[in-house]
C-alpha cells in the first residue's frame, strides 16, 4: 500500500469563516494510529476535523484522506467516520434506528445494514433494549455510545472523533479507548480530540498541537517533549540515596531543580540536557555509590507539552 | 510505540444505487411528519370538505335523491366550476399542512444540530434537500390531488350520462395545478424552515410568506394603479391559474387578467428564492459571522 494512500494530508490548507480564521496553513501528514487534536476552546480543532470530514471545504489549499479527495464524495464518505462534539440526533428515533438509517444512508441495504448495526451497537457495548429505545430518553453516556456506534457501523478506515469522551463514567471511558486501541492496532486511522488529556495520551500514537488556528507542533508525544528544548525535562528517578544522587546533580548545571520523592525513595530532576543527564547518570551508577532502580520521564505526556506550547490560558509559550 | 496489524477490513459489500438514499430520508421526513396527532388531525379535517363534495355528487347524480332532497334544483351541477371549488379548498388545507409539516422536516435537524451527522453520509446537501421535499410532496398529495382525482373518477362512475371524455380537462387541470402548488408550498415551507429553527416561529412565518405580499401587492396596485401588484398576491396568482388549469369561468369577472406567463414566472422567481435560501441554509456547519 502506497504512503499516499494510507495517509491523511493536508497541504496549506486555511478556512476562513468570512473574515474569522478556522485554522491557518496547515501541514499534515497523519498515518494509521492513534491521532489526538490538542488545543483549547476555539483553538481550531473542530474546523480541522470537518476539514478531514469533508463537512467543510478548504478557502485555500488541498485535503487527501487516504488518497481522496471531499470532491469524490460517495467514496470519501464511505471511508470516514465521524461522531461529532454535539448532542445531535435526527427527532424519534430509538437508537437502532439511528444506526440503521445511517447504514442505509451508506447505501447498505436493509438486511446489511440490521446486521452492521448490531454488530456495532455490540462493539460500544449498548445493550439490545437500550438500543431499541428512544433516543430523547438516553443518558448522556448512551448517546455518546450510540453516536459511537454510528460512526463505526459502516467500518470506516477512518474514525473522526470529536470530544469522544465527554459525559462518560470511568468505566465506559476505559472501554472506549480500549476499542479506539483495538482500531487503532487494527491499522484504521482514529482521530480524536479530547480535553481528558490524561487518559488519550495513554493511546495516542501522536498528538497534533492547534492554538489559534496555527499548527504548533505534532508528532509523536516523546519526540515533541524533546524537542521543547527551553523547557526543562522533568524526570523521577528512583533510588536508594536521593539526596546524594540530587548533590551529585547539582554539581552540573544543566541540572536546573532537584526535589525529594514524598515516600522519600526518589527525586524529581529538571534538566535543559536530557543526553548530559543520561551520560552523568550512567557515571553514577557505574560508581555504585547510588543505586538506581527505576528512571521514567515525568512530563513528556500530552498534558504537559499542551501546558508548555500552549499554556493553560490558550496562548503559545 | 503501536504495532500496526492492517487487518482492518472496510466493509465491501454491495451498495444501493446514489438515487435511493434521499429516499432514507424522505422515510424519515413522512415518520417525523405523521408521527404528530396534530398532523392526523389537521389531514382528516382536511378530508372532510371531500366528504361534503362526495355526498353532494351522489345527491347530484342520483335521479331519486336529485328529485327528494335537492328538489330538482339546478344550482348544484357537477361542472368544472364544482371542481374548481374542490381545489382551491383542498389547496388551502395543504397551505396549512405544509405549515405544519415543514418545520417539523427542517427545523427540527437544524435546531438539533444533525445536519453534520446526515451529511458526513455519501449524501449531498441537495440529497437532503430531495429527501424532504419528498416526504412534503407525499404529505400534502394525501389532502390534495389524490382525494380530488378518487372524488373525480367517481363522477365518471356516478354520473347517467357519458360524461368522463368531455371531462378529462378538469382531472389534468387539477393534478397540474396541484402539483405546482404542492411544489411551491414544499419550496416556501423547506426555506421558511430552514431560515426559522423555532418550530411554531416557522410555522407562522410560513403563512406571513404568502399573505404578507398579498396584501404588500395589493397596497403597490391600489397606488401605482396597476394591475402587476397581484403578482406578489400569491392567492390571487393561483386562484387564477388554478381556475385557467381546470377551464372554469372566471370567478371575479372584474379582477384585472394577470397573462399567464407573468403567473408562470412569479412562481418561478419564488421557488427559485426558496432554493437560493435553501442553499445559504442547509450546510454541516454554520457560517460564523466575524
Amino acid at each position: 500500500m502506497s504512503a499516499a494512500i494510507d495517509t491523511i494530508r493536508f497541504e496549506n490548507v486555511s478556512k476562513f469563516y468570512g473574515e474569522v480564521l478556522g485554522v491557518n496553513r496547515i501541514n499534515l501528514s497523519l498515518s494509521p494510529g492513534i491521532t489526538t487534536l490538542v488545543g483549547p476552546n476555539g483553538s481550531g480543532k473542530t474546523t480541522l476535523m470537518n476539514l478531514m470530514t469533508g463537512l467543510v471545504q478548504p478557502s485555500r489549499g488541498k485535503i487527501s484522506v487516504l488518497g481522496l479527495e471531499p470532491s469524490n464524495a460517495t467514496q470519501f464518505f464511505c471511508n470516514v467516520g465521524y461522531c461529532a462534539q454535539f448532542d445531535s440526533f435526527p427527532r424519534g428515533l430509538t437508537g437502532f434506528q439511528f444506526v440503521l438509517d445511517s447504514l442505509m444512508l451508506f447505501g447498505m441495504s436493509e438486511d446489511d445494514a440490521r446486521d452492521l448495526a448490531v454488530e456495532a451497537l455490540e462493539r460500544v457495548q449498548l445493550d439490545a433494549a437500550a438500543a431499541h429505545r428512544n433516543i430523547a430518553g438516553y443518558s448522556k453516556g448512551m448517546r455518546q455510545k450510540i453516536r459511537l456506534a454510528q460512526a463505526v457501523a459502516h467500518h470506516p478506515r477512518v474514525l473522526v472523533l470529536d470530544e469522544p469522551l465527554n459525559g462518560l463514567d470511568p468505566m465506559a471511558r476505559a472501554e472506549s479507548l480500549a476499542l479506539f486501541q483495538e482500531l487503532g492496532r487494527q491499522g484504521m486511522h482514529v482521530i480524536i480530540s479530547s480535553h481528558i488529556l490524561d487518559e488519550v495520551d495513554r493511546v495516542s500514537d501522536r498528538v497534533v498541537l492547534i492554538t489559534g488556528g496555527y499548527l504548533i507542533a505534532q508528532g509523536n508525544i516523546h519526540e515533541v517533549r524533546q524537542k521543547v528544548r527551553d523547557k526543562p525535562m522533568q524526570l523521577l528517578i528512583r533510588c536508594d540515596k536521593p539526596d546524594l544522587l540530587a548533590s551529585k546533580m547539582f554539581a552540573v548545571n544543566h541540572c536546573v531543580e532537584a526535589r525529594l520523592h514524598a515516600d522519600g525513595g526518589g527525586i524529581f530532576l529538571r534538566t535543559g540536557d536530557v543526553d548530559q543527564f543520561y551520560r552523568l547518570l550512567n557515571e553514577i551508577a557505574i560508581e555504585g555509590a547510588v543505586k538506581i532502580e527505576a528512571v521514567a520521564p515525568f512530563d513528556d505526556n500530552a498534558n504537559a507539552i499542551y501546558q508548555y506550547l500552549i499554556g493553560s490560558d490558550g496562548s503559545t509559550a | 510505540m503501536s504495532v500496526f496489524q492492517h487487518d482492518y477490513r472496510p466493509y465491501d459489500g454491495p451498495t444501493t444505487a446514489l438515487w435511493k438514499r434521499p429516499l432514507v430520508l424522505a422515510r424519515y421526513g413522512l415518520g417525523e411528519a405523521w408521527g404528530s396527532k396534530i398532523t392526523v388531525g389537521l389531514a382528516v379535517l382536511a378530508l372532510l370538505p371531500c366528504i361534503v363534495d362526495l355526498v353532494l355528487m351522489y345527491l347530484a347524480n342520483n335521479p331519486v335523491a336529485k328529485m327528494l332532497v335537492m328538489r330538482g334544483n339546478p344550482l348544484l351541477e357537477i361542472n368544472e366550476k364544482f371542481f374548481l371549488g374542490m381545489l382551491e379548498t383542498q389547496c388551502w388545507f395543504a397551505l396549512v399542512l405544509a405549515a405544519w409539516i415543514a418545520p417539523r422536516l427542517v427545523s427540527f435537524d437544524l435546531g438539533d444540530n444533525a445536519l453534520p451527522i446526515l451529511l458526513s453520509h455519501p449524501i449531498s446537501r441537495f440529497s437532503y434537500v430531495l429527501g424532504k421535499f419528498i416526504a412534503l410532496t407525499l404529505s400534502l398529495s394525501y389532502v390534495t390531488w389524490i382525494p380530488l382525482l378518487v372524488l373525480f373518477v367517481y363522477q365518471c362512475y356516478a354520473s347517467p350520462v357519458p360524461w368522463t371524455m368531455g371531462h378529462l380537462g378538469i382531472a389534468v387541470g387539477m393534478f397540474v395545478g396541484c402539483v405546482v402548488w404542492i411544489i411551491l408550498l414544499s419550496f416556501i415551507g423547506l426555506a421558511v424552515a430552514s431560515w426559522v429553527k423555532w418550530r411554531v416561529i416557522a410555522t407562522g412565518a410560513m403563512f406571513a410568506v404568502i399573505f404578507v405580499p398579498a396584501g404588500v401587492g395589493a397596497i403597490a396596485s391600489t397606488v401605482l394603479r396597476t394591475k402587476w401588484g397581484m403578482l406578489l398576491n400569491f392567492p390571487v396568482v393561483m386562484s387564477e391559474l388554478w381556475q385557467r388549469l381546470v377551464g372554469a369561468p372566471q370567478l371575479f369577472p372584474g379582477r384585472m387578467d394577470l397573462p399567464s406567463p407573468a403567473l408562470v414566472a412569479v412562481l418561478i422567481a419564488a421557488s427559485l428564492a426558496c432554493v437560493a435560501v435553501l442553499n445559504a441554509r442547509i450546510r454541516a456547519r454554520e457560517v460564523v459571522r466575524g
